[in-house]
């Protein structure tokens, strides 16, 4: 039975007045505070890859409040690195050191993060709000999606990997390639033919996605700080100023907020363009559209850190306009919050709009709630988070091990989960040092067996008559068209960098 | 090194064409067309690249371009770095192996205790607090408020 948007939000909202769910929630926000702010080589792909296997034996809400929670508050909690030690929190917060280092050095430190959460909280709730507008614009064009024009959505997700690959398009396919091979492994949903099985029971299901997310972040990341053995040696500024001089700050730069909020959500919706740009277009915007022509940018403007923060922080909700309303994942982080949705018997996309659109909104409250909660976090505990940043190497590294080998054995608990684990493990080792880009592995992984169910009821249906539905014809010129002009704009700025280089050199 | 990492990633595509070769269409229409000859096709092309160093050359231009994954930084001293790789992944081999051989309630806090203090070089009482915190929590929280069952190793029956 279908149900209203607005019961679905209210449904969504009781989903979560659980004691387990706000303490799952509490247990997220905990887990990403610290992996904001822990040392390099920790990221929200890692918290993921790490809780996958626990959470998806919980209640489905109970496991996306860790989840959705842990990657809220990472994103506002991003800022400590930067500002107190001029070194990148994660992928969206490199901007932010241009001013925030300079502001920690001369002794504002606390007024900059005070900047960073109150820009950073308001960007979260900006971008949840746009994930709760977005839900009923996209229900109507629900009704128009089949097996074929899901199977055409699914291709676009997965042609991304061509953009997202970067600088090695060839190997982000071929990694893309192996990534949807290995979704084919285990007995096949519609014929019952084994495929890749080599007569082993354990092999019969496939394999576990989990075990290999886990494998293929958890050890490379753990291996790097065994051997760069980083802890940071480096001084930090000098924790002084006022975290309330701050929040004045960003509350007189609201119009910056609210425009770099929105271009960070922008960045998350839009397929192919990716987190690691979104700080940099927020701070550039910033810079051009000041008074002064940027002139104060780089030595410690304020501005220098709302705007790529709000941007940042409000990104993830377009991500997850992405994921849950079309189906298809922005990242690796997105990649892995699908695959615990199919784990909970949810197909992320249209299906989930039409039968279970209190789960989407279940997910736009915790978004909302934990922005919040990171919020009173940063404020609340400045003093306090600012040294789990110098936790060593030799703490850190036997603790992903631990979860790693937990999280691994957990899935089915067979000696087999360790060998994959290994195995997988030895594989991202290779493919980071050669340059595969893991992320094309996972999504070809993740998108590998939506695009093989939704491809055979296509052409059990409607044979080859469905390439002609109008719905169909109408996704594919879409998805021609935005392939085409993220390549176009990826050659293009690859073209101005490389101009932009043999310049220097001629000069 | 690289074209050897593509060369053993184009004998995986062989050998999934080669063991879907005969399964009917539907079977194979994923694995094997969609997945394994594009790849295949794709990975000789990028062995070809390796071989004759066109990455190399490419990148002698510095590319700033967006990345999808972050590429392996790794440190100046390469003997180091390898001797250091090797030792790390030991441990976790060694590992994988204690929790096959004797169960994982025993090996991960031991292993916990044992890495911060043979290789981390952690005073005693912490690696020790370390270990301990890690029974704690493979043993009270996963075992006892989870109630997740683990398998006994196979020497031990713990």
């Amino acid at each position: 039975m279908e149900v209203s948007l607005l019961d679905a939000a209210v449904k969504g909202f009781a989903n979560l007045l659980q004691l387990k769910v706000f303490a799952a929630m509490l247990v997220g926000v905990s887990i990403g505070t610290f992996t904001a702010v822990a040392p390099q080589g920790l990221g929200i792909p890692l918290v993921y890859a790490i809780m996958l296997p626990i959470v998806i034996k919980w209640e489905p809400v109970t496991g996306m409040a860790l989840l959705i929670g842990a990657s809220s508050v990472s994103a506002i909690c991003a800022a400590y690195l930067p500002i107190l030690f001029g070194i990148p929190g994660g992928a969206g917060s490199q901007a932010t050191i241009l001013d925030g280092y300079p502001m920690g050095k001369r002794g504002d430190a606390r007024r900059a993060l005070g900047a960073s959460f109150m820009a950073g909280g308001m960007g979260a709730l900006i971008g949840t709000f746009t994930l709760a507008a977005a839900i009923p614009l996209a229900k109507p064009l629900v009704y128009l999606m089949g097996s074929p024009e899901l199977f055409v959505v699914v291709l676009w997700g997965l042609s991304m990997v061509a953009v997202l690959a970067g600088r090695r398009p060839v190997k982000g396919l071929i990694a893309a390639a192996f990534g949807l091979l290995l979704a084919t492994m285990g007995q096949q949903e519609q014929s019952g033919i084994m495929r890749y099985v080599f007569d082993l029971t354990y092999l019969l299901d496939g394999i576990s996605i989990s075990i290999i997310a886990l494998a293929l972040f958890g050890i490379p990341a753990a291996l790097d700080l065994a051997l760069t053995r980083i802890g940071i040696e480096k001084q930090a500024a000098p924790l002084t100023g006022k975290l309330f001089d701050g929040v004045k700050d960003t509350l007189r730069e609201w119009w910056l907020v609210v425009r770099c909020s929105f271009l960070g959500v922008w960045v998350g919706i839009v397929p192919g363009i990716g987190s690691q740009v979104v700080d940099w277009l927020a701070y550039g915007h910033a810079a051009q559209s000041s008074k002064d022509g940027g002139a104060s940018f780089g030595q410690g403007d304020v501005r220098g850190v709302i705007a790529p923060e709000s941007a940042n922080d409000a990104k993830d909700g377009g991500d997850l306009v992405t994921t849950l309303l079309l189906g298809f994942p922005q990242g690796v982080s997105t990649a892995l919050f699908i695959v615990a949705l199919l784990a909970w018997g949810y197909l992320p996309g249209p299906e989930m709009i039409k039968r279970s659109p209190d789960i989407i909104y279940s997910v736009v409250w915790i978004q909302g709630i934990s922005g919040i909660i990171g919020t009173l976090i940063g404020f609340g505990l400045a003093n306090q988070l600012a040294k789990l940043a110098q936790v060593r190497y030799s703490i850190m590294v036997p603790v992903i091990f631990f979860f790693i080998l937990t999280g691994a054995f957990s899935v089915t608990r067979d000696a087999a989960d360790l060998l994959l684990v290994v195995g997988f493990g030895i594989l991202g080792y290779f493919m980071r040092r050669f340059g595969y880009p893991r992320p094309a592995m996972i999504l070809g992984l993740v998108l590998g067996s939506l695009m093989e169910r939704y491809l055979y009821r296509s052409m059990m249906s409607y044979g080859f008559t469905w390439l002609a539905r109008p719905a169909v014809v109408a996704l594919l010129i879409l998805a021609t068209t935005s392939f085409f002009f993220a390549i176009r704009g990826r050659m293009r700025s690859a073209a101005r960098e490389a101009e932009a280089v043999s310049g220097d050199y001629d000069g | 090194m690289t074209a050897n990492f593509t060369l053993f990633l184009v004998v995986v595509f062989i050998g999934a064409i080669w063991w879907g070769w005969e399964w009917p269409y539907i079977a194979k229409l994923m694995p094997v067309y969609v997945a394994a000859l594009p790849g295949l096709l794709l990975a000789l092309w990028q062995l070809y690249r390796d071989a004759s160093g066109w990455e190399k050359q490419r990148h002698e231009v510095p590319d700033k371009t967006i990345d999808m994954d972050e590429t392996h930084g790794g440190i100046a001293d390469k003997q180091l770095e390898l001797r250091r790789t090797l030792i790390f992944f030991a441990w976790f081999i060694g590992a994988a192996a204690g929790i096959w051989l004797v169960g994982i309630v025993i090996t991960l806090p031991l292993l916990v205790f044992l890495y911060a203090y043979v290789d981390g070089r952690e005073k005693l009482l912490t690696s020790l607090a370390m270990g301990g915190v890690g029974y704690a929590v493979i043993s009270g929280l996963f075992e006892y408020t989870l109630e997740m069952r683990w398998p006994a190793g196979l020497l031990f029956g713990y």
